[in-house]
């Protein structure tokens, strides 16, 4: 579904992520591990528009879209969740989703797509007058991830979700993912740190060093192989 | 009672331009100088259009206000948005504004020359009684638009799908952009909006006391005064910022004298940042995710 092809980039004049090529197929969970600083974040910002691409390609179903912007992949049905769990802290939960939904074509869109995402995550619907800035960690992360389904898109790029989020949580919210895409058909490409918990859902792996792929394979090999664990992670 | 009148007519006036500033503000997360050249440029345009184009109040006033937002947006497209796009620090745009704003004032200042200007033609305007108090005319105008102004921009902040977007770029530019916000036109309509509120602010006061080179920095100085006063987040907190202000600056001047006008309002200034910087109703402060 989603093609990277020798992709270079990087912020100013520093080149961070060195011509990574990678493949998502339709359904399937790709996790995105390495060491802080190998550049998983920048090639997921770089694949959705965010940063600049330098050189190489980015195709989604095998049309290219190295050029696209932001609002482009969400129209495309491609949503992209940042790093951190990011949700406006000072618009309610329910402003939260009407901006996370904006690029929905019509207001019937928007409701159905509320309704969906509260059946998804219960706890938000309590909150919906509340500002976001009240929420706990897990609230939150559930709240971002609805700003990004709401659109239901067929691709998620996901960022770290459980950055900041307490252990049990963690699993909890991993667990979410996986249901997702199992239930609706979601394929993911997951950027983790927690590279125990995000091996047990994700189907395949890749791991960058210092810009590059140094392993490409199925989770499930990685996880059971101590010598390759020592060696890529 | 006469100073409790001219405390609240200035007090609008200084919430009115805080209103606008903070407008500006809140998008663009750093202290923009140009607002306050905008300012003074309304002030001149309305001058140019009563005086000497000899057009009537009311197209005079619409041209000039008009004419202050497509200034607004003119700086924002040419200085601020390729600097934004840099991701230019606070500092650096700062500065950059300081500069614009010494060549946008001395520019007036060599067409128009130093000295007042007076917008209202020479007609002394007949005072009206409030309370017991004189006001003019244009004073009552100040103070009516004000609570309108207030009114209408606390529905459009919180009500409309406009006002939630705006306040989302606000509060997270990067992340309105992930979620396909354009966060480009929002900026736009806020130099827009933000220019506009100042001009209309602009001729009030100078239909009311005249025009100098000058006017926009000083009621800038105020308006952050009230909108530190107000917290910068909150509307209704800024209207009370800039009433307050005003009504300590008019007792101030009618215990002590005028000259402690000004050193008033920095008080009140050192006041808050030291006792409240969150302001009235504001929240704790937070550092700007980077």
């Amino acid at each position: 579904m989603l093609r990277v092809d020798s992709l270079v980039t990087g912020y100013g004049k520093k080149q961070v992520v060195n011509g990574v090529s990678l493949e998502v197929g339709r359904g399937e969970i790709v996790a995105l591990i390495g060491h802080n600083g190998a550049g998983k974040s920048t090639l997921l910002k770089a694949v959705f528009g965010l940063l600049p691409i330098w050189s190489g390609q980015v195709f989604l179903d095998s049309e290219a879209r190295t050029t696209a912007t932001p609002r482009a992949w969400l129209r495309a049905g491609v949503s992209y969740v940042p790093q951190g769990n990011r949700v406006f802290a000072d618009l309610t939960v329910r402003e939260n989703l009407e901006v996370g939904g904006i690029t929905l074509p019509d207001k019937q869109r928007l409701r159905d797509g509320m309704e969906r995402v509260l059946a998804l995550f219960p706890p938000l619907k309590d909150k919906l007058k509340q500002q976001a800035r009240t929420l706990s960690g897990g609230e939150k992360q559930m709240l971002a991830l609805a700003n990004a389904l709401i659109l239901s898109p067929r691709l998620l790029l996901l960022d770290e979700p459980s950055l900041g989020l307490a252990p049990p949580l963690v699993t909890e919210a991993l667990g979410r993912i996986q249901q997702l895409s199992r239930d609706n058909g979601v394929t993911v490409l997951i950027v983790e740190q927690k590279v125990r918990e995000v091996l047990k859902v994700a189907r395949r792996v890749c791991v960058l060093r210092n810009g590059a792929v140094s392993f490409e394979g199925i989770a499930e090999e990685l996880r059971n192989d101590t010598k390759l664990r020592e060696v890529y992670l | 009672m006469q100073f409790v009148v001219n405390g609240l007519v200035t007090g609008a006036a200084y919430a009115l331009v805080a209103l606008s500033f903070s407008v500006v503000f809140r998008v663009g997360r750093f202290f923009n100088f140009t607002h306050a050249a905008v300012f003074t440029w309304a002030g001149y345009f309305g001058y140019l259009c009563w005086t000497i184009l000899g057009l009537s109040l009311w197209a005079g006033a619409l041209l000039s206000v008009c004419l202050s937002a497509v200034l607004g947006v003119l700086l924002e497209l040419s200085v601020y948005m390729p600097l934004h796009r840099r991701r230019a620090s606070g500092v650096v745009l700062l500065l950059v504004s300081l500069g614009l704003y010494t060549i946008m004032q001395n520019t007036i200042s060599m067409l128009f020359g130093d000295e007042i200007k007076r917008l209202s033609g020479n007609t002394v305007a007949e005072g009206l009684s409030v309370w017991g108090a004189r006001a003019t005319r244009i004073q009552l105008a100040i103070v009516i638009i004000c609570v309108v102004v207030f009114v209408a921009f606390g529905i459009l902040l919180r009500l409309s799908p406009f006002g939630t977007r705006l306040r989302a770029v606000a509060d997270d530019p990067d992340l309105a952009a992930i979620q396909g916000v354009q966060v480009h036109r929002f900026r736009l309509a806020a130099s827009a909006l933000g220019s506009g509120l100042a001009a209309v602010v602009s001729l009030l006061m100078g239909l009311d006391v005249g025009i100098t080179p000058t006017v926009g920095l000083n009621a800038l100085m105020m308006g952050v005064v009230a909108v530190i006063a107000g917290g910068v987040d909150s509307t209704p907190g800024i209207f009370l910022g800039g009433i307050l202000l005003g009504l300590a600056q008019h007792l101030g001047v009618w215990k002590i004298g005028t000259q402690w006008q000004d050193a008033i309002a920095f008080a009140v200034l050192i006041l808050f940042l030291v006792l409240r910087p969150q302001g009235f109703f504001g929240k704790p402060l937070r550092k700007a995710a980077v």
